[in-house]
């Protein structure tokens, strides 16, 4: 096996790890809602081989193909190959990007405003007040129902963690930040918000193929995140992104930085006995089914400790009965490619409905908007500990 | 292996009409029609030969409805085999056939390969499960073989339909039975030094009147791959392991779990019984994991699937260790031990010059030796393009003759899944002779 590169610059080795044996197929949200294996992992790997090794030219149909895949991720949970597919479908469609410039330029733009936060928090006030006045149509452009016009401070206690605070999680869904820094505060733990200094994580570029904005959006947040004390994020989408920097910008530096990410739900485990349970917190009443973020479940491999987490305060945790499977999010996903988004969240409203839950906690900001959309109750785990914490 | 065709168009319908009219369309341009569920068939059975529509099913997966009282469902070829089950475990009931690719393969694929699967030892094959099928023909006719009565009439064209392999019509309603889930089950893995004394096992088990549900072999090779994946606690040190489930009531499964405890120490065996569900389920997801995970062996394999009388495992599994070290190909075992349904596979890279030649050369080897010892071709693959031309190793020229005359009367033009099952001597261009009108009326 060697790691030769052919014209989507794949690691052969990596693609020989497929034997096409097929268990990845029912766990790719796109497969189950198209049937078709060209919308699957292994198909996708068959042309990227393909492609690859010139057999095929990179036609428009190959390259919908690359781009209908929603980086779940939940294939390599399922591969008993461990076939890296994420890094693979990367790979080619930073070629695909570089050579056919394929992302549509109001992503592009889109994905230009995330690191500035000035222009992204007025930005998204002015969109807050129009939606007020009824000039947006939310639902149809998959906005969360009711933005923020104005937003809480986040003020520094201390500079025991970090807490990592984002993009457009921190302009539309500030008060989920205020809860996290109010749980982590419970245990005892000063937090510094990062705030400004790291505006983004970079993960919806590199998902998009935008890896030279990825790295120099990563060099930022390492600068600005300094120190050797833990960086907490409650995004799993961001969380994922920050613990691969490592491997995006292969330094020892990076590698060092993603050894201090947590997802805050990974490190509370470890620090529950140190919330005062003096008063106990009284329990949240009804089911609370838990919607797995893939970027939590399947790359961090950390959803266990959100139930770890959520059972002191809770009354009733159900499972849904779909494995894991993705929600359609996404990211800009469910920008992009509409229908299949709303799909493959048909599949995912149907296990919830199922569950008879209550409430949705979901640990990502990507997926609690694409499910607010369907008009579900979606929390974050955070905000329910914090209101379990306060009413004490 | 299989480097020759190309799929044609594509569908994918979603209901019986539209099958219907896509078998029109073939019939109308005369092009021959290819029928696939989830592509994990190891066969070849739903590769592409030439360039045939291809009928994809995929999208044909709803259960249609479940009997809870009859212990029955009608549903869709697409369905897939785990999600049938899935759906229905609430109910206290499950799809009993659970081929190590359930996860993924679909009842269509089952029928047509009459799957077996670990708990077929027990239950039974795909066959005993599949009570009637709405089958549409190369004429585009929709007709229902078999049916929900005990005692369907007339002949049992159902029978001769599961295990067609896509040459007899397209599968388009399955009706199933249901099984009841048993009221306990214990899983034990077994550990053995030798591989004989592993199959010394399987024969006394069996010999001592005990039907296990399950009776799996993996070897040493197979169990590291495996491990490397799950992390269940499979020994690596050992040269073979079991893992037999017992089921049933409980007091039963306690007294046979003893039992085969007692059977494998007696044969220098060690013993782990499954303390619980999650334990169990990490085993099971090894076992039904092991032909991916030989992918950390090499990028390719290719797999056998021979049948030889339990009897002669020992025999045959030391013949095929000989015949694949000595084309320098690496071999990993892994099968259904307790019906002696060998799964002999050949890790290596295709990218190696002359290895393809080396690894079909092996393959014809292992297959005359498990015929040699009264073994039969296939367990349960089916035969596909992989084996069709090794059929005239166990079938005479009549057996032959009369397999095509048999799908003749299903499929008078040869239009479905050409080329597959039966060799060209007996394929339709050479019995093209035999006058159509002799299958008229075999369903009339």
């Amino acid at each position: 096996m060697s790691g030769s590169l052919g014209l989507l610059g794949l690691d052969q080795a990596e693609l020989d790890s497929c034997v096409a044996c097929g268990l990845c197929l029912p766990h790719c949200p796109t497969y189950r809602v198209t049937g078709a294996d060209t919308h699957s992992p292994r198909g996708r790997i068959a042309l990227m081989q393909v492609v690859d090794e010139g057999i095929a030219p990179l036609s428009d149909e190959i390259v919908e193909a690359f781009d209908s895949c929603i980086q779940c991720r939940a294939c390599e949970t399922a591969c008993p190959g461990d076939v890296p597919f994420g890094h693979l479908l990367e790979v080619a469609k930073g070629v695909v990007e570089k050579t056919r410039g394929k992302a549509p330029w109001w992503l592009k733009l889109g994905l230009r405003a995330l690191p500035r936060p000035r222009l992204l928090r007025a930005g998204s006030s002015c969109l807050a007040v129009a939606q007020r006045l009824r000039l947006v149509p939310s639902q149809r452009l998959g906005l969360p129902q009711r933005l923020p016009v104005r937003r809480r401070a986040l003020r520094a206690t201390g500079d025991d963690v970090w807490l990592f605070t984002g993009c457009v999680m921190d302009a539309w869904q500030r008060d989920i930040h205020v809860a996290t820094q109010q749980v982590i505060e419970a245990t005892g733990t000063t937090v510094r918000p990062s705030g400004d200094a790291a505006p983004c994580c970079g993960a919806l570029h590199t998902h998009a193929g935008l890896g030279d904005d990825a790295r120099r959006l990563a060099a930022r947040a390492m600068s600005a995140l300094e120190g050797d004390n833990a960086i907490l994020v409650n995004s799993a989408g961001c969380g994922a992104a920050l613990k691969d920097y490592g491997r995006l910008l292969d330094s020892d530096e990076a590698r060092a930085f993603s050894a201090r990410v947590f997802d805050v739900h990974e490190w509370l485990v470890d620090h529950m006995d140190e919330i005062d349970a003096n008063p106990p917190a009284p329990a949240i009443a009804g089911r609370v089914a838990i919607q797995d973020p893939c970027h939590l479940r399947h790359v961090q491999g950390s959803h266990m400790a959100v139930r770890r987490v959520l059972e002191p305060f809770v009354s009733e945790i159900v499972e849904l009965d779909d494995e894991g499977m993705c929600c359609g999010a996404g990211g800009a996903y469910s920008l992009v490619h509409r229908q299949l988004a709303l799909d493959v969240r048909d599949r995912k409203t149907g296990a919830i409905s199922r569950s008879r839950a209550d409430v949705v906690v979901s640990a990502n900001p990507g997926c609690s908007m694409h499910l607010v959309a369907a008009g579900l109750t979606v929390r974050h785990p955070m905000e329910l500990v914090a209101e379990a914490l306060r009413a004490r | 292996m299989f480097s020759d065709g190309a799929a044609g168009p594509v569908c994918f319908p979603d209901s019986t009409e539209h099958v219907q009219a896509i078998m029109g369309v073939a019939a109308r341009f005369d092009r021959a029609v290819l029928a696939r569920g989830a592509g994990s068939g190891l066969s070849g059975g739903a590769a592409p030969l030439g360039d045939p529509i291809v009928v994809s099913t995929t999208r044909m997966n709803r259960v249609l409805e479940v009997d809870v009282e009859d212990r029955t469902a009608w549903v869709q070829p697409g369905v897939i085999n785990l999600d049938l089950t899935r759906q229905v475990t609430p109910l206290g009931l499950h799809f009993a056939p659970d081929p190590s690719s359930q996860q993924v393969c679909t009842i269509g694929g089952n029928v047509a390969n009459n799957s077996g699967g670990p708990h077929c030892l027990a239950y039974g094959v795909t066959s005993a499960h599949v009570l009637a099928v709405e089958v549409v023909l190369s004429t585009g006719e929709a007709v229902v073989l078999g049916g929900l009565d005990a005692e369907p009439f007339g002949y049992d064209l159902r029978g001769a339909f599961v295990g067609s392999e896509g040459m007899f019509g397209i599968a388009t309603k399955i009706a199933v039975r249901l099984t009841p889930n048993p009221e306990s089950v214990k899983t034990l893995l077994l550990a053995f030094d030798k591989v004989a004394d592993a199959a010394a096992t399987v024969g006394a088990v069996i010999a001592s009147g005990l039907v296990p549900a399950a009776v799996e072999m993996m070897d040493k090779r197979c169990v590291a791959a495996v491990e490397d994946f799950v992390h269940a606690g499979y020994p690596r040190e050992a040269a073979a392991v079991l893992l037999i489930e017992l089921d049933g009531l409980r007091r039963g499964v306690e007294a046979d779990t003893a039992k085969v405890a007692e059977i494998g120490r007696a044969n220098g065996g060690t013993v782990r019984v499954a303390a619980d569900e999650q334990e169990r389920a990490l085993l099971w997801k090894g076992r039904k994991s092991a032909f991916g995970a030989v992918a950390r062996v090499a990028p390719d394999y290719y797999l056998h699937d021979t049948v030889v009388p339990r009897s002669k495992l020992v025999e045959v599994l030391e013949a095929v260790y000989e015949i694949v070290d000595r084309h320098d190909l690496t071999a990993v075992n892994v099968f259904h031990a307790g019906d002696g349904n060998l799964h002999p596979l050949m890790a290596y890279d295709s990218r190696e010059p002359g290895v393809n030649e080396r690894v079909a050369a092996a393959g014809r080897e292992i297959l005359e030796v498990s015929l040699a010892v009264g073994g039969v071709l296939s367990g349960e693959h089916g035969i596909g393009v992989e084996k069709r031309d090794f059929m005239e190793y166990q079938f005479t020229r009549a057996d032959l003759e009369a397999q095509a005359l048999l799908r003749r009367s299903f499929d008078p033009h040869c239009r479905l899944n050409q080329g597959k099952v039966l060799p060209s001597a007996h394929s339709c261009a050479d019995i093209a002779s035999l006058s159509a009108s002799k299958a008229d009326g075999v369903w009339g």
